[in-house]
């Protein structure tokens, strides 16, 4: 244990008394005083209920919050009465443009409305096992998603917990990417096993890649590489399964892994907006660190667990003549991804172009 | 800098090549011939749809998984092949019994299909045209403002630990990010009605966040989850029982069943782990009670958060009227034994009935109860 309590209470005298006096009817009302600020939230549309947005008053919303907070270290709610002696929990992230994105609270909610169950809103039913060449590699492609969203599920929760709760819309941002990528994980591994082949090879060049990205040491940094840049190819990703797909199950279960990533990325792309514009300086760091760590898409984009799949996928055999159909493809795929990326980074203010190393391709 | 990639892919040719390669159509398709368990998984129940007990089978499954997991290391998912070169993941957590429950598959599924929403599920235009009298409208503002105040400590801890879980424990780590997600929903839900009720926010708690501090800094993941899951989480729902019995409004009850549903999901996942430790771990009894030891210190310290208490009694009796007081008092002291009444019998229920007799806790109820009676 590393952490015990100041006292040993049951042989706390005061403690008896103080809670013998109070069920005898002795109330101290110590906090019936204590007011944070008289507020009352109301829906601005009661369709929509009641959002984060409508209690974004005064000391309680997210605007109120000081880009350094130095005076909260415990788990009080935002804008409650601070009493003294309020412990400190060892959060390590309490600048506000290390985490926010002024689109975090409307992805939050459309996270929660957007919600889907795998087990039940995918008609597996629908899918035939089979011995074909396309089964095999769709398990294949499952595998490998399945790796990669079991990384995308652990990068927030390691952030999580140092990150102070004064942020706690982008908190609750972190804990539905969490939820979306078990989802992912879930739906994957459940296409994999319908396949009839079975789970295939996992990537060693991707799971390199994927932990480089994973030790990330700043939250910007995480952020940056996880939702931004790695986002951005799962994302094209997702969009080819669906292109692909030659069943309705398939193409609904990657339009639904679509719309949970395009958030992820969104917030990406807002909270580099965010974080830049309040700390400029960083642009030099950060367009270091995707100096070195942007090959790590290629060890993922570029890994034959992945890239041959969809060749086939996209060829629908393993025929010559249809494989070079299917390579053409992919190298769209691959150049459109890439310029995806190069578009957002350019538009967080991180001009990618002309400086990165990822390869080109003429298609 | 942290962790770097055995290689840099851009510099590595030969990788380079091989992307080419791929890009014309020429593929090794080595991974066609990875040894795999070839199996084909179905819904046993169409109604339920495709669950993860469907795809319990063989290596995939989750009942032939080993007590220690000493192949794999990296994030290959479970029963896939595992070529050369996969990093290590440094996890620290290589053992079923110090994560299984019973049921956490089931558990994972259902938090997947009963998630709502705090936004839209809530009749909140309703709520705003009932006007709180001002002692009922304080006492429930400062109830709610301890339990935004206590909510988020169910994501923090189990999220730290996510990342040190072995990678094949994977619906463990399902479960625990459902888990984030409903704390999240509930810290939410606590916060806005706390700011729709013309109160706002009031006072902090010094003592209850002792106690989440204790909780965030756990030595393991199960003594962790024993005193989250089925300590807190456990007395936490009971409270929710019978403030959803206070509840002002019916709005009010309908926001405390909702919580209520995923609190006792944790609180099962909670039970059955422990139950599974003691079945498959039992050296770590002594362990697991010398926690309890402290974690009901910091429960019976709870008595200084008058901020919890004394709200508790003045919406029991409906008003802070001396006959209100003494009937708030009478609601409270059943609510209190209640409480604790179902901490020890699910701890017995989990195989850990002897904790009636070591714990001071009980030792004091026990006292308490006499005293009522006389």
């Amino acid at each position: 244990m590393a952490y015990y309590a100041e006292k040993n209470f049951f042989e706390d005298q005061q403690l008896i008394e103080l809670v013998t006096n109070i069920l005898s009817g002795n109330l101290t009302l110590e906090w019936y005083t204590a007011e944070g600020g008289r507020v009352r939230a109301r829906p601005s549309d009661p369709r929509r209920g009641l959002t984060y947005e409508d209690c974004n008053l005064g000391p309680y919303g997210y605007d109120a919050i000081p880009e350094f907070v130095r005076n909260r270290y415990s788990m009080a709610a935002r804008g409650s009465v601070l009493v003294s002696k309020l412990p400190d929990l060892g959060y390590t992230i309490n600048r506000r443009s290390d985490v926010w994105s002024d689109n975090v609270v409307a992805l939050y909610e459309e996270a929660k409305a957007r919600r889907w169950a795998p087990a039940v809103d995918v008609p597996w039913a629908e899918l035939t096992a089979g011995d074909s060449v396309r089964e095999a590699a769709m398990a294949q492609l499952c595998t490998f998603l399945e790796e990669v969203a079991l990384v995308a599920m652990e990068m927030p929760s390691k952030w999580v917990f140092s990150i102070n709760q004064e942020f706690l819309e982008l908190k609750s941002f972190l804990c539905a990417q969490m939820i979306d990528e078990a989802r992912h994980v879930e739906a994957w591994r459940k296409r994999a096993l319908t396949s009839g082949h079975g789970l295939g090879r996992a990537s060693a060049s991707a799971e390199q890649a994927l932990k480089e990205l994973l030790s990330a040491e700043t939250y910007p940094e995480a952020s940056l590489g996880t939702n931004l840049l790695l986002g951005s190819f799962v994302l094209a990703m997702c969009r080819a399964i669906a292109a692909l797909a030659e069943t309705r199950a398939d193409r609904l279960l990657a339009t639904l892994a679509m719309q949970d990533v395009a958030r992820s990325v969104a917030y990406g792309v807002g909270h580099m907006r965010y974080h830049l514009a309040h700390q400029p300086g960083k642009a030099v760091a950060l367009a270091e660190y995707l100096d070195r760590t942007e090959h790590v898409v290629l060890g993922i984009a570029g890994s034959p667990e992945f890239l041959e799949p969809v060749v086939i996928l996209a060829a629908g055999s393993v025929d010559r003549d249809r494989l070079a159909a299917g390579s053409r493809f992919a190298r769209r795929w691959y150049a459109s991804a890439l310029e995806e990326y190069f578009e957002r980074a350019a538009a967080v203010g991180l001009p990618r172009r002309e400086r990165s190393r990822l390869p080109r391709l003429d298609v | 800098m942290s962790y770097l990639s055995t290689t840099d892919f851009t510099e590595d040719q030969p990788f380079v090549d091989r992307f080419e390669r791929m890009l014309r159509g020429d593929l090794d398709l080595s991974w066609l011939d990875a040894p795999r368990e070839r199996v084909t998984c179905r819904p046993e129940n169409a109604r339920r749809g495709l669950t993860f007990r469907d795809l319990d089978v063989g290596s995939y499954g989750f009942t032939d998984m080993p007590e220690l997991i000493r192949e794999n290391r990296s994030f290959a998912p479970r029963g896939a092949a595992m070529p050369e070169g996969l990093p290590d993941l440094q996890a620290e957590v290589n053992r079923k019994s110090e994560v299984w429950a019973y049921n956490v598959e089931g558990y994972y599924e259902e938090a997947m299909t009963r998630q709502w929403n705090a936004t839209t599920d809530i009749p909140w235009a309703e709520l705003q045209s009932v006007e709180l009298p001002e002692d009922i409208g304080k006492a429930y503002a400062q109830l709610l403002t301890f339990l935004t105040e206590v909510e988020m400590i169910a994501t923090d801890v189990p999220a730290k630990w996510m990342g040190r879980l072995n990678a094949d424990f994977f619906e463990v780590k399902n479960f625990i990010a459902t888990q984030a997600m409903d704390e999240a929903r509930h810290a939410e839900i606590f916060r806005k009605r706390a700011l729709s009720t013309g109160w706002g926010l009031m006072r902090a708690s010094a003592q209850n966040e002792f106690n989440l501090k204790f909780l965030r800094d756990a030595d393991s993941f199960a003594e962790a989850s024993l005193a989250l899951h089925l300590q807190a989480e456990g007395m936490v729902l009971t409270l929710f029982r019978f403030s959803e019995y206070i509840s002002p409004t019916e709005g009010d009850k309908k926001l405390f069943r909702l919580v209520m549903q995923d609190e006792a999901r944790h609180v099962g996942y909670g039970m059955q782990h422990l139950k599974w430790v003691l079945d498959h771990f039992p050296e770590r009894r002594e362990a697991i009670h010398h926690h309890l030891d402290e974690a009901e210190n910091f429960v019976f310290g709870g008595g200084y958060a008058t901020e919890v208490l004394e709200p508790f009694i003045i919406l029991s009796g409906k008003g802070l009227k001396k006959e209100n007081i003494a009937e708030g008092v009478r609601i409270t002291n059943a609510f209190q034994l209640k409480q604790a009444d179902e901490y020890f019998e699910r701890l017995a229920k989990c195989g850990l009935p002897e904790r009636r007799e070591r714990s001071r806790l009980w030792k004091m109820i026990d006292l308490r109860k006499q005293t009522m009676a006389a």
